[in-house]
């Protein structure tokens, strides 16, 4: 286990570099002006001039990839050039708001999911089952900034029950937080149903025939106790699954939700930081979300091989 | 009557000559009471004498726009929270050049002057001004008894250096092109404790609104100020407003500033203004009822406001517009015939109606628009007129040609370029549109690196100016370095410099009658429509005071009932 | 290897060959018989008659703009509504039609087909080629979609083209995955042991023997793949990155008018959405057919 875990560190390590170099590639590909995008087109070109040498991108390529490489190394991600603060300050308060939404979404969607497919997965064939797979499968389809926009004009702007926007303002508990991100994260809580409830069911159906069960219950055990010794345990495994395939998909999902919601997250720092050709930001924020892909694999696999005990000892690659 | 009279001629003896051809041409009923208060108030007198001499000696006036909001009965004290557009980049004053930016730099810090919704200029820290008799030099009077919110007091050099910085070409200011060929950082002299002088390059009539809020960038700071520094941290500055707390991306909040020179101002206790990066979101939150001024949307994201009786919307007849340009040096635009025609095929009113949703004034192919003092509105309106179009373009031989069409996909723009493209396509022409993004399309904003100023045709955006200047010089003389129509036209210049050099409205509006004549003739932009700047406040706010410019002046904004 | 092994070697490849191809031939009629395929392939053919013959079947030009009669409500004249411009709903979600199936096909094309090459690429060298790939293929998996889209708007600027280039680029990898998983198990079979003995070239070993084994899972993934697709061009759309105005995309529509829901006009925004939400299923109902049906 410890020489998997460290083999994947290293390949991770690997990976992110290689993100790194393909944002600058990519970034650089277009002849782009920072300073001029930071002064407007109608500014003149001696203080365009001026403030991309304050900037320091007028220096040549090589010596900027060079700069923020080691700088990268030692924790040091640079000033935004648009902003003039530190990357790692945007990104911190950027990951920290992220992460509540994703919170909130999974604190919901989980149980939700489980629920569903279990309550499907027992009573196969009937309208239980036929809601929740339908419903699913229509809920995960329908694109999030679709979701987003209703939800807002029916229950913020119409019924305002909820907040319009999703950033509490500054200072307020941890309540007053929740309720703020209880609309945007409703939308990636349908996205991700489907596909848990789905699953679940599968493990539902495929334990309640297999011969363990049978065993148990001609040996007098109650059905109940058997699905919640075996089958809870083996809903947890696509469970962590599913997050492991889904993350990459969710966080672009957050760009959506945060943009309609305006919401100071992740994914809208990242479309800001692209649109300015914020370059030390823009890598920023792409290396924090290979990051967390790279995390949320490695422990998703961790968690899968620790619960599946048919393939913890198995080849790896 | 006579007691009336009297007081008139008193006042007329204390003031200088220009003054008193001003009011020379209100009697005679040349200039309209709105257009001599304009005036006025640019030659550096006071509101009050103005609006007193207007009323004794005035003729008619004409409306104006549904002003700010009635600073009726406003309670005491109170927390507002205002929804702009997000600075897009750090705040500095060097640096600042779009409207999310400037809004945040007018709250904690002020200008010279104030130019109002009425295009007025207001004095704010300059008490009063006014220029020798050629208009080469303006001498300002600067307020006494201020004092910076960090303490120190405010002093005519504070201004001087504040100027010489941005009208300095080493000195990275946004503001420089405003000062290109108007003023040097070592025509601004300090002439004493109270007094700055500035030595023009030119003669220009128009100056006090160059050191105006129109002019974003120019609040005062201290001398000792460091523009290297961050002002994000400190502030600094002599408005209403000290800053609470700055969070990039988010929000920045406000609270009184105590030593604030205007007794009993502001009124509010905190303002807080929250950035937001797109409309859509801001007009929803201002109908969940989550803000309680929202500053500035376009006619169509705001058109479930419009007739929304929770929310106030404050309209302002702005200057803002669109330019087409048409290269006069590319086929097929080399014959201006060609191009008068391309501007006989719009419907303006119908574009008005349709993508502005009537919130807009017609434009007549000139940056003179319907709002400015000095346009001549004897100038016949171009109207559509297809048939006339159509032997335009065969006395000149093109009648079937293909352009390409460039600009960029915000607000109602890739709707005009449509109607351009199927207006032409009724005459035998072929637009092709390419419509991208404003980095694309503007690229390095210099002749040979931008779509901008390389293309055969594109439309351009360009905000509001108090005055006509900046749109008559950069995009259309010989040398603008904005001229993406390539329009090298001597005579036109002459007029502009003209123009520029008048001193008085007479003098004024001769040049401009000139300028429309020539611009109708040879077209070399379309200036279809001039668009309002709106925005919008919850039915208990009052005395907000938006400019089309972006700022949001929140000294005497209030609940009301 | 003897000559007699080697005919019949031979011979066990051929029996393969026809034995899946045997197979395929019923997969295909199973297919047919599936409720769920055929409900979604008759509204996917809707559609796709939508964007051949869309000429015909709407009733104004999408781009003709009525000031006259902006923000109708639906009516025999107009039978969903006009926009702000006054233009005719109907006509430009037919219209919108065109885009999306041209560009999200084409995309989900590309990426399989080079997802395809890496995969046996990488499946049958093994070794380096297959570590670096698989490295560089790794990176960009770790990019979602719309980032990506940012950055090829950053790098090449808007475009039709640029949307093709990022969702392929998007799905390159997962279907580089897959079909090197299917490939690393193919090797070992006996087909192709008996052609490297018969010395053909690796490229013929990889495209001529082992692709066709493989195209099972190729085509599963292509039709999953073909659902995502739609769905991320509608979102990349939304925000500015996709298919540019004045074409009448449907996520560009809902951008320009989920405002007006609150005044009341919810005709310009809720066709393009239901028009999205049932390509979006329908396509899903058939990859769900196919893989059922080809992963037995």
């Amino acid at each position: 286990m410890g020489r998997f875990v460290l083999r994947r560190l290293g390949l991770a390590v690997l990976t992110l570099w290689l993100l790194a170099t393909i944002v600058f590639v990519g970034a650089h590909v277009l002849p782009g002006d920072v300073g001029r995008r930071i002064l407007g087109p109608f500014a003149a070109p001696e203080a365009v001039a001026t403030l991309n040498h304050q900037l320091g991108a007028d220096r040549p390529l090589a010596a900027q990839y060079w700069d923020w490489l080691s700088g990268a190394v030692r924790g040091d991600l640079g000033e935004s050039l648009s902003y003039r603060v530190p990357v790692s300050s945007l990104l911190g308060s950027a990951v920290l708001n992220s992460l509540k939404l994703a919170l909130v979404a999974f604190v919901l969607v989980v149980p939700l999911g489980i629920l569903g497919g279990i309550a499907a997965g027992l009573f196969r064939g009937r309208a239980v089952d036929r809601i929740v797979t339908v419903g699913g499968l229509s809920a995960t389809v329908v694109p999030e900034f679709v979701s987003g926009i209703v939800l807002i004009l029916v229950f913020a702007v119409q019924l305002r029950w909820l907040p319009v926007t999703a950033q509490a303002p500054a200072g307020s508990g941890l309540g007053t937080q929740l309720r703020y991100l209880i609309l945007p994260a409703i939308p990636l809580v349908f996205v991700l149903f489907g596909y848990i409830a789905r699953i679940t069911r599968a493990g539902m159906v495929e334990a309640l025939e297999a011969d363990y069960t049978r065993t148990a219950v001609l040996k007098g055990i109650s059905q109940r106790t058997v699905i919640a010794r075996h089958v809870l345990r083996n809903a947890l495994l696509p469970t962590i699954a599913v997050v492991a395939t889904q993350t990459g998909y969710l966080i672009g999902g957050l760009v959506v939700i945060e943009f309609i919601f305006n919401y100071q997250g992740l994914g809208q720092l990242t479309f800001q930081a692209a649109q300015k050709l914020d370059f030390p930001l823009l890598q920023g924020t792409v290396m924090v979300m290979g990051i967390v892909f790279l995390l949320t694999t490695l422990v998703a696999d961790i968690g899968y091989s620790l619960l599946n005990p048919r393939i913890r000892y198995g080849r790896t690659e | 009557m006579e007691e009336l009279q009297h007081r008139v001629d008193k006042i007329r003896a204390g003031r200088t000559g220009l003054d008193n051809q001003l009011i020379d041409e209100l009697v005679a009923g040349r200039i309209s009471r709105r257009e001599f208060i304009r005036r006025g108030t640019v030659l550096g007198m006071s509101l009050g004498v103005l609006g007193f001499l207007a009323a004794a000696c005035g003729g008619s006036s004409t409306p104006s726009s549904t002003a700010t909001s009635a600073a009726g009965a406003v309670r005491k004290g109170g927390t507002m929270t205002v929804g702009i557009i997000a600075p897009s980049a750090a705040v500095n004053p060097l640096t600042v050049a779009d409207e999310g930016g400037l809004a945040v730099l007018g709250q904690a810090g002020e200008y010279l002057t104030w130019s109002d919704d009425k295009l007025n200029l207001q004095p704010v820290l300059a008490e009063s001004w006014s220029p020798n008799a050629d208009g080469s030099v303006w001498t300002f009077k600067i307020r006494q008894g201020v004092t910076f919110n960090n303490g120190q007091p405010l002093k005519a050099e504070d201004v001087a250096k504040t100027f010489k910085t941005h009208s300095d070409p080493k000195g990275g200011s946004s503001a420089l092109s405003a000062f290109a060929g108007v003023l040097k950082p070592a025509g601004v002299e300090v002439v004493d404790d109270q007094t700055v002088d500035f030595n023009l390059d030119a003669p220009n009539g128009n100056f006090p609104y160059l050191v105006s809020s129109d002019n974003y960038n120019t609040i005062i700071l201290p001398a000792n100020y460091d523009y290297a520094g961050k002002y994000e941290s400190s502030f600094v500055g002599t408005g209403p407003w000290k800053m609470t707390s700055f969070k990039t991306g988010a929000e920045v909040v406000y609270g009184k500033n105590p030593s604030y020179w205007q007794s009993g101002s502001p009124n509010l206790d905190t303002v807080t203004l929250k950035f937001y990066a797109d409309e859509q979101p801001r007009v929803l939150a201002l109908q969940g009822k989550q803000l309680d001024v929202v500053s500035q949307f376009s006619a169509s994201t705001g058109q479930p406001l419009f007739n929304n009786p929770g929310v106030k919307v404050l309209e302002l007849r702005s200057v803002a517009h669109r330019q087409v340009h048409m290269r006069t040096d590319k086929e097929p635009f080399t014959d201006k015939r060609v191009r008068q025609a391309i501007g006989l095929l719009l419907d303006r009113p119908a574009l008005v109606q349709g993508l502005l949703n009537g919130k807009g004034d017609l434009g007549n192919d000139s940056p003179f628009a319907p709002v400015f003092p000095s346009t001549d509105t004897s100038v016949a309106q171009r109207a559509k007129d297809v048939e006339k179009a159509k032997q335009l373009l065969a006395a000149a031989g093109k009648s079937s040609f293909t352009v390409t069409l460039a600009t960029w996909n915000g607000y109602e723009i890739p709707l005009l370029a449509q109607t351009i493209k199927e207006a032409v396509q009724q005459v035998g022409g072929t637009i092709n549109l390419n419509v991208t993004n404003p980095s694309t399309y503007y690229g390095s904003a210099v002749f040979g690196k931008s779509p901008w100023l390389d293309s055969t045709m594109g439309i351009t955006d360009y905000g509001h100016r108090g005055v006509p200047n900046v749109f008559l010089s950069a995009p259309l003389t010989s040398a603008g370095p904005w001229n993406s129509a390539h329009f090298k036209n001597s005579g036109y210049d002459a007029l502009v410099k003209e123009y520029v050099a008048a001193i008085d409205v007479q003098a004024q509006k001769a040049a401009s009658k000139k300028i429309e004549e020539l611009l109708l003739d040879e077209s070399p932009v379309l200036f279809p429509y001039f668009h309002f700047h709106m925005s919008g406040t919850q039915t208990n706010v009052a005395g907000v005071e938006p400019t089309a410019m972006g700022h949001i002046r929140l000294t005497k904004t209030g609940f009301s009932g | 290897m003897s000559a007699v092994e080697e005919v019949s070697a031979e011979l066990d490849a051929r029996r393969g060959r026809q034995g899946r191809r045997a197979a395929r031939g019923e997969r295909w009629r199973v297919l047919r018989r599936s409720p769920t395929f055929l409900v979604g392939a008759v509204i996917v053919g809707f559609w796709i008659v939508c964007a051949a013959f869309g000429g015909l079947i709407e009733t104004h030009s999408p781009f003709a703009v009525d000031v006259l009669h902006r923000f109708a409500r639906p009516s025999s004249s107009h039978w969903l509504g006009t926009d702000e411009l006054g233009r005719d709903v109907f006509s430009r979600v037919i219209e919108g039609a065109r885009g999306i199936l041209v560009v999200a096909p084409l995309a989900t094309a590309i990426g399989t087909v080079a997802g395809t090459v890496i995969g046996l690429v990488t499946g049958y060298y093994r070794g380096a080629v297959d570590d670096v790939l698989m490295r560089v293929v790794d990176a960009f998996l770790a990019v979602p979609a719309v980032v990506l889209g940012l950055l090829a708007l950053v790098a090449i600027g808007p475009s039709n083209i640029t949307v093709v280039v990022v969702i392929g680029i998007v799905f390159t990898p997962i279907i580089a995955r897959t079909v090197r998983a299917a490939v690393l198990a193919e090797r070992e079979l006996e087909y192709v042991q008996a052609a490297r003995l018969r010395n053909e070239r690796s490229p013929y070993v990889m495209f001529v023997e082992i692709l066709p084994n493989v195209t099972a899972p190729i085509l599963v993934e292509f039709t999953v793949r073909l659902g995502y697709a739609i769905f991320t061009l509608a979102t990349l759309s939304f925000l500015g990155l996709g298919i540019q105005p004045p074409a009448p995309d449907w996520g560009v529509t809902i951008f320009n008018n989920y405002i007006y829901l609150t005044g009341g006009v919810w005709w310009p925004t809720l066709f393009p959405a239901i028009a999205i939400a049932s390509l979006v299923v329908v396509v899903n109902l058939v990859s769900d057919a196919v893989t059922q049906v080809f992963e037995r």
